[in-house]
């Protein structure tokens, strides 16, 4: 049974000139699944989060959450979900402890009775680890710990789908690692549908059944990770450790024939390929003729370099 | 779904453990209006009563004036204190968590703007304590009830003025100036402390639209024994009539601001 389902979905801003963050997605989520929406900045995932949790309503198109249409059963569809949007870690009361904003927000606005509500408050941060913290005030916590909050608040009423929008964003890695095997195994445990919207490839490849990659408002690629990488490489990736990219040194490389990307990544190019062996031997030709003696390696494409490559080839179509 | 009921009890729940956390800030609202009360003693004494005595049926402008001061503590809650929820949500982000759960906007910000006003008694009761203790001799328990009821009737017609302003932060995001207009325009159309007898007449029509007129009338009328407006029983009416009709316009006026606002995005960013 499907969790989410949308058809055609268009969503136009009307500001000085019209913008279209989203254009015609079209997918499904089956119950359960761990669902991850992937894009660059502005590819409209937040968008596409906000249609489905009733926030936003669409230009054009229908949509489905838990078999309620967004449109036409708006309260039956809030009923079903749980919502946690990005930059929200501020948004609990600062006075109010942790346990009592979380009661707060389960009781009064989730309907979660009093015992229910304290008994999964309790059970959730002692998952986590999260104890120490439940008597401080909000105020008091580091912007990752309320984070973590707003996450809480989006689940603890054991909604069918939960949608999070960049939830790990502020985390430190050891939490977010501890964030995201908890929110799998909750997941599975309750049999709750999770959609979240990441940058995160790591995130992306350790929690997620399926992703969808959004770019410009277009709906790219939808599988498994795997698939995702598989995507990519028929394609090759070669190394050059160490090296500073320019823009005279990107064009340059970027004119080498075969090579359809170039990127940083922590210090080091990366450039993508089709076939490395073609492309080695013009790059090493390259760094001769500008005198660099640098490390170059051939490597296996990772979940990151999907990601580049998708951004890339459609910055490329644009142009 | 979450019950009025329950959103009101919780939201009062909230606000008492955040408005006892601000200590030195709730210390200074009490002071704040026992020092009002206090300043309305002095200010007794410079008062030449004769002319409000032939407008209102009563010379005793020290009441007058505490009990216009004593329903403006409630009246900025009614109008303002949903609003101002909604501002802190739209800026901290809240706003989005709070439309994507399951309950009827429109009891959302009453039960809000109900729970401020339970906080609001605490202020309101000092000072509307000076103003009985200078109506003494008027005084009955029937007419502080009945007075009370006319007060927190209007005050509930009010909070529908209230929950558009609140709508109207949605989709406008700032509307302190909208909300100083009306505040300041209420205050001088309904006789809260300039008696409404002295109001050209073209002002009075304005004036008899609003609920706070009939409201701050009748505590007066049965609590300092003043001339009504008009026949009490009318101004019941009127009242009763002022609520059932602003409701409506307020639920439908709040769905109507959201279905907007949401074409756009309720947060800020």
């Amino acid at each position: 049974m499907t969790a989410i389902t949308c058809s055609g979905l268009v969503k136009e801003y009307k500001t000085q000139k019209l913008v279209r963050a989203l254009d015609d997605v079209t997918f499904d989520v089956a119950e359960g699944e761990v669902f991850g929406l992937l894009g660059p900045n502005g590819a409209g995932k937040t968008t596409l989060v906000k249609i489905f949790a009733t926030l936003l309503r669409p230009t054009q198109g229908s949509a489905e959450v838990g078999g309620y249409d967004i449109a036409k059963e708006q309260d039956m569809v809030r009923r079903v979900i749980g919502y946690a949007g990005q930059d929200s870690e501020r948004s609990a009361y600062f006075r109010l402890t942790v346990r009592e904003n979380l009661m707060y927000f389960a009781h009064a606005l989730r309907d979660v009775p009093v015992k229910v509500a304290k008994d999964r408050i309790e059970n959730i941060v002692s998952a986590i680890g999260f104890e120490d913290r439940l008597d401080k005030h909000f105020i008091a916590l580091s912007g990752g710990e309320k984070q973590l909050v707003i996450v809480i608040r989006a689940i603890v009423h054991e909604p069918k789908v939960c949608f999070l929008d960049e939830p790990s964003k502020s985390l430190d890695p050891l939490t977010a690692k501890r964030v995201r095997s908890f929110l799998k195994s909750y997941a599975s445990e309750k049999g709750m549908t999770i959609c979240l919207t990441t940058h995160n490839m790591k995130e992306a490849e350790e929690i997620c059944d399926r992703i969808a990659f959004i770019n410009r408002g277009r709906l790219q690629f939808i599988g498994t990770p795997e698939e995702f990488k598989r995507v990519v490489t028929v394609k090759e990736v070669v190394e050059i450790a160490n090296f500073v990219l320019d823009g005279a040194i990107e064009a340059r490389l970027l004119a080498i024939p075969g090579v359809s990307n170039v990127t940083k990544s922590n210090g080091n190019i990366r450039i993508y390929c089709d076939d490395a062996f073609d492309v080695l031997r013009s790059v090493f030709d390259f760094l001769g003729e500008i005198g660099i003696k640098a490390h170059v390696n051939m490597i296996e494409p990772t979940l990151e370099d999907a990601f580049a490559v998708f951004v890339g080839s459609d910055s490329a179509e644009g142009e | 779904m979450a019950s009025a009921l329950k959103l009101f009890y919780m939201a009062v729940w909230r606000n008492f453990l955040i408005m006892t956390r601000y200590k030195a800030n709730f210390l200074f609202e009490i002071l704040t209006s026992v020092l009002v009360g206090g300043f309305m003693l002095l200010f007794s004494a410079a008062f030449d009563t004769s002319m409000l005595g032939q407008m209102v049926g009563s010379t005793n402008y020290v009441a007058f004036m505490i009990f216009g001061i004593s329903f403006q503590s409630w009246q900025g809650t009614a109008l303002w204190s949903a609003a101002d929820t909604f501002r802190g949500e739209l800026s901290s982000g809240q706003i989005d968590y709070t439309f994507s759960s399951p309950f009827s906007r429109y009891w959302y910000i009453v039960s809000n703007i109900a729970a401020n006003a339970v906080q609001s008694t605490i202020f309101f009761i000092p000072m509307f304590c000076v103003g009985l203790w200078f109506t003494s001799d008027t005084l009955s328990v029937t007419g502080i009830s009945l007075g009370l009821i006319a007060t927190m009737l209007s005050v509930a017609a009010l909070s529908q003025f209230g929950a558009i302003f609140a709508a109207l932060v949605l989709q406008y995001r700032q509307v302190t100036a909208i909300f100083g207009f009306f505040n300041l325009a209420f205050q001088f159309l309904t006789g809260m402390f300039i008696p409404f007898q002295l109001l050209p007449m073209p002002l009075q029509v304005l004036g008899w639209c609003l609920p706070i007129t009939f409201g701050m009338d009748m505590l007066r009328y049965y609590v300092m024994r003043t001339k009504s407006l008009m026949p009490v029983e009318y101004e019941w009416l009127a009242l009763f009539v002022q609520l059932l009709a602003m409701s409506i316009i307020a639920k439908f006026v709040v769905a109507w601001l959201e279905r907007n606002a949401k074409e756009q995005g309720l947060h800020y960013i």
